[in-house]
């Protein structure tokens, strides 16, 4: 299917070629969407991993590409449930497979620097914390609203920015668009198709490799039971695919994203902006406050790190003199483990320079509950956890990570090893739940 | 753990034991939540935000995934003669939770009895829909846009076309009658 006015193609090196129209290529051009050139995926991973130098910028034009792929894959699939259960027709699917493509084009522009690393500093309104696709949400009804909606092709589809942020942020305006948001924001999303194969490109690792090929080939709208409303799924043959999709993520997790080292890095980085920022928080997404938030990219935050900014964590990172693991507890750290983990928080004291709780890192840990159609019985809908008996014993992980300074470690582990021996002599173990926290 | 995480934890138990049945499904939970944080301000800390099926934060299914991994819930499939679904109950280690976070239990249990008072025999189904319709009434009311002319129940049917309008016109009026959509006032 091609693309609106379909002009040019973007070499990626994950996808290969990417079809790009003359009215996303404007969007593209935007100085707003440019900024995201300027913004790490992964912040500073590259310091354990050299390759993981790519920006949001490549990673949001594959996730434009993967969406639309999954999209014209269902549509072909499955166009009689998008018709009955959705109202549908060919004209209604065209205009929202462009919404589609332009809610995943856009749909990080609203980050802050290094990405999820420097997220805890976003304000709050309500007692709550903004999360970035606020921003992404108001930027593209402000900044974009113009070179979304006053194109020449619009005449026909009649997309506005307001319709596009609401299927980002999944309010009433989306209305039935709201299905699709699944592509965007669920389990088996093109956003976390994208960035597990271009973080697998880009550092070298093989872990977050799953088949996209087959995912897109198996992909289904499935009517929903009962009155229930109807949802993504899969075929049954996609089964493997869709379960090696679900491990690579898991495997990413803990062998990239939770690396003991790039967590330290994460950790001052966030208390090097803090001392950066006006108020040590970015400003809101509001008003004239939003064009302050752009100003900021990793470019502005590294051009001040290498003014001696930062305090003592930006010049750590400057001198790579990172925070190091002294003790990480079981991925399930269980209720006696809760309170092993608090007791060795209070004996270290001092010594215990940070810590990191995997629980509340942006890794959203719930497990695949993704529908599988039985390829004889199309009515047979089952869990993926029912066939697959690997994502049934996989659990979440709530890990417990304690760093200390450098010149601290040796004491830091001989105080651990003594309340681990307390705690054995007391206790007869160590081991509280399905595996035993091990020290470095 | 923070509290909260604890305090929402020690909450899948209670309300799958709340139940006639003693478990409550994925889509219960999930609504439940909603309903508890939006409709009677237990301060939860979700962020639910809008998909077709309603209202959805994935962080109450980690929630469920971390309180079945410590025993304090139990989580079965099973099959039912419409398909298959989850059987959500209390854990061995549910007693042990519901004791540390007795305060808690205790603050909230008037609402919860309230939960299932109004929602307590509602279909997965009706469920979302009534979700549904608090969400974008909630919106309707933070854009301070008044109800008038059957703009919620268009709002709902956009999203929820297989739905017919009188279905949920009566679940509207239902809602509104126990004083639930701010939307009406």
């Amino acid at each position: 299917m091609n693309n609106q006015n379909s002009q040019c193609e973007i070499r990626c090196p994950v996808h290969g070629f990417i079809a790009v129209s003359d009215w996303e290529k404007k969007i593209i051009d935007h100085p707003v969407f440019q900024r995201l050139r300027r913004i790490r995926q992964l912040a500073w991973t590259d310091e354990v991993y050299p390759g993981a130098m790519h920006t949001r910028f490549e990673h949001s034009l594959g996730v434009m590409h993967t969406a639309t792929r999954l999209y014209d894959a269902i549509r072909a699939n499955s166009i009689d449930v998008l018709k009955n259960e959705l109202d549908y027709n060919d004209a209604g699917l065209d205009k929202d497979r462009q919404r589609v493509r332009f809610a995943a084009l856009l749909h990080d522009v609203g980050h802050s620097p290094f990405s999820h690393a420097s997220e805890d500093l976003f304000p709050e309104q309500n007692g709550k914390k903004f999360k970035h696709e606020q921003y992404s949400a108001e930027i593209i009804q402000t900044q974009l609203k113009d070179v979304i909606e006053n194109y020449h092709s619009n005449k026909n589809l009649d997309i506005k920015a307001e319709d596009i942020a609401a299927l980002l942020e999944g309010s009433a305006g989306a209305k039935r668009s709201l299905f699709w948001r699944e592509l965007l924001d669920g389990q088996m999303d093109a956003d976390r198709m994208d960035y597990l194969l271009r973080d697998s490109h880009h550092l070298g690792v093989q872990y977050g490799r799953f088949d996209l090929n087959r995912i897109i080939n198996t992909i289904r709208a499935i009517p929903g039971k009962d009155g229930s409303a109807p949802r993504l799924g899969f075929a049954e043959s996609g089964l493997h695919a869709v379960e090696g999709l679900v491990l690579a993520r898991y495997f990413m997790f803990t062998q990239v994203y939770f690396h003991k080292t790039r967590v330290a890095y994460d950790l001052h980085l966030k208390e090097a902006l803090a001392a950066i920022l006006p108020k040590g928080k970015f400003p809101p997404p509001t008003g004239e406050q939003l064009e302050e938030f752009l100003k900021w990219d990793d470019w502005k935050v590294l051009g001040a790190l290498a003014n001696g900014e930062g305090g003592e964590h930006g010049k750590r990172l400057c001198a790579r003199n990172h925070y190091r693991l002294v003790y990480k507890s079981p991925e399930v750290l269980g209720p006696q483990g809760g309170v092993f983990v608090n007791k060795l928080r209070k004996e270290l004291g001092g010594l215990l320079a940070e810590e990191f709780e995997a629980a509340k890192s942006w890794y959203k840990a719930e497990l695949a509950d993704i529908s599988i159609v039985n390829d004889l019985n199309p009515e047979d809908v089952r869990p993926l956890s029912s066939y697959s008996n690997i994502v049934k014993k996989m659990v979440p992980n709530n890990q417990i990570m304690f760093y200390a300074k450098r010149e601290n470690v040796d004491e830091a582990k001989l105080k651990i090893k003594e309340v681990e021996g307390n705690e054995r002599n007391s206790q007869g173990t160590l081991d509280f739940d399905s595996n035993s926290g091990r020290k470095t | 753990m923070s509290e909260i995480r604890k305090e929402r934890l020690t909450l899948i138990p209670i309300l799958a034991e709340k139940h006639k049945e003693k478990f409550i499904g994925r889509t219960a939970l999930m609504k439940y939540m909603y309903f508890l944080q939006t409709l009677r301000d237990v301060p939860l800390g979700y962020n639910f935000s809008l998909y077709t099926y309603g209202p959805f934060d994935p962080d109450v299914l980690s929630d469920l995934d971390l309180s079945v991994a410590m025993k304090i819930s139990r989580s079965t499939l099973e099959q039912y003669p419409g398909g298959y679904g989850y059987k959500i109950g209390a854990g061995e280690n549910a007693n042990g939770i519901k004791k540390e976070k007795k305060k808690f239990i205790s603050k909230y249990q008037k609402d919860i009895d309230w939960l299932f008072e109004k929602f307590g025999t509602y279909s997965s189904a009706e469920l979302e829909l009534v979700s549904t319709i608090v969400y974008v009434d909630r919106e309707f009311s933070a854009k301070k846009t008044k109800d008038k002319n059957d703009a919620l129940l268009e709002s709902v049917r956009e999203i929820k076309p297989h739905f017919d309008k009188e279905k949920i016109r009566k679940f509207i009026e239902n809602l509104n009658g126990n004083g639930l959509l701010k939307s009406k006032k």
